[in-house]
């Protein structure tokens, strides 16, 4: 079956990002938090583009993306689905690109003066909660 | 590299002592949904009437899928369809009639697209095209310019003058019926001004001014390009030198600029200014066509 994630992306064309990567974002919140589950089928892009009034090839060039991230994987003739946890990248690799991310949260934070205890506590609030969605899902 | 779908050089159109289209240069690669955005009078419906030959060029050169569209005017006109900002049918025909007689000029006629399409759209076969509402003849232009499934749709202002509903499924449909054929013969040039609706789609736009091109980019690089920086401080703002800052305003505690690039060493100038709050936001297309302006008197 599909999900119905229609609801979940929302494209920003303020953000500065292009929209190809901020959907190719937004799958992989949607996987992370439990929103679409491993196995399950994405939209296909032609409803999918036409839902978020975007090109079909920005739609076709995000999918071909995570399909390249080990997010989905294209089934022939039945869609993308969403794989398993499992990442083709090594471990150093995969720590890497966490502490990509978590730099621009430390940038975010210092720039709002939000200290580094509170910092944290944000960030383990934030695990618990991923952690309680995913439970619940199941 | 691909030949361009649409190449103009130089291409100039005088109407008396009106240059309407003044040495206008464009290159529409295949497979791209391509912007064309300026003001009522810019001169774009004259640049597309150049394109199909509707009009003669007073100087430059047209090419479309790399023909002159003057000497090869049928093998051209076979490969697009063109969707005018006012459509007129013969008033006594039938939606039905319009449509068959629409496909007998055509090499291909994809039935199933236009029986979807009448049906998304709920046009009854059997009314008169003269008692159709404007948004009505639109739909009905739209599913004759996407059943016979060219290489090259043109629209022009397609949705100027139609209610939001209808303006978006006019969208969606040259997203999904349009673009689901093979990407690289999939070619829509629009002209328009209402940009916004069109932003998700466009890949690369051009806007014109007075006839002539004054700004082409791909949009997301466009996106990154322009940026819009609020900086917000506890007092007046602070006298700070910013190179490179453009429409500069301040307001009470607050500061305004845009920037066409090097955003970074701005937000760097002012967070050492210890702002309150400090944003950046690229500008939407849209947005970007109104300071058009202001965004090109000066590069970083």
């Amino acid at each position: 079956m599909t999900v119905d994630i229609f609801m979940v992306f929302q494209i920003d064309f303020k953000s500065g990002k292009p929209a190809y990567l901020q959907l190719v974002e937004q799958v992989r919140y949607a996987a992370a938090s439990g929103a679409i589950k491993p196995g399950e089928a994405l939209p296909s892009i032609r409803p999918l583009a036409e839902e978020l009034r975007l090109n079909r090839n920005t739609v076709a060039k995000a999918y071909a993306e995570l399909e390249s991230l080990g997010v989905i994987e294209t089934v022939g003739g039945k869609g993308c689905f969403l794989k398993d946890n499992q990442s083709p990248f090594t471990r150093q690799v995969r720590h890497k690109l966490v502490i990509k991310d978590i730099d621009q949260a430390v940038v975010t934070a210092h720039q709002l003066q939000v200290d580094a205890a509170t910092f944290l506590a944000l960030v383990r609030e934030r695990l618990d909660l991923f952690a309680e969605r995913k439970t619940h899902e199941k | 590299m691909n030949t361009p779908i649409i190449e103009t050089k130089g291409l100039s159109r005088r109407f008396g002592k009106t240059d309407a289209v003044n040495g206008l240069s464009l290159s529409v690669p295949p497979g791209r949904c391509y912007g064309f955005f300026g003001r009522n009078g810019a001169g774009k419906t004259t640049t597309i009437k150049c394109l199909l030959n509707l009009l003669r060029p007073t100087a430059g050169t047209v090419r479309v899928f790399g023909l002159d569209p003057q000497r090869d005017e049928v093998s051209v006109k076979s490969r697009l369809c063109y969707v005018p900002d006012a459509v007129a049918f013969y008033p006594w025909m039938t939606v039905r009639d319009t449509l068959n007689y629409l496909a007998s000029f055509r090499p291909k006629w994809n039935g199933e697209v236009e029986a979807s399409l009448l049906q998304r759209f709920e046009l009854d076969p059997g009314k008169k095209t003269a008692d159709l509402s404007k948004g009505q003849k639109t739909q009905l232009a739209l599913i004759s310019a996407i059943a016979p499934e060219p290489e090259l749709l043109v629209l022009d202002e397609p949705t100027s003058g139609l209610d939001p509903i209808v303006r978006r499924e006019f969208i969606e449909t040259v997203i999904g019926a349009y673009q689901s054929g093979d990407p690289e013969k999939r070619t829509v040039f629009v002209s328009t001004h209402l940009i916004a609706e069109f932003e998700g789609l466009i890949d690369e736009f051009t806007i014109i001014e007075q006839g002539r091109g004054v700004l082409t980019m791909d949009a997301d690089a466009a996106r990154d390009r322009f940026k819009r920086i609020r900086a917000r401080f506890a007092q007046a703002p602070p006298e700070l030198k910013l190179p490179g800052a453009l429409d500069l305003r301040r307001k009470g505690r607050e500061m305004e600029m845009l920037c066409n690039g090097g955003s970074e060493e701005l937000l760097e100038i002012l967070r050492a200014a210890r702002p309150e709050d400090l944003r950046c936001e690229s500008l939407s297309l849209e947005e970007i066509f109104v300071a058009c302006k202001a965004l090109t008197q000066a590069a970083p």
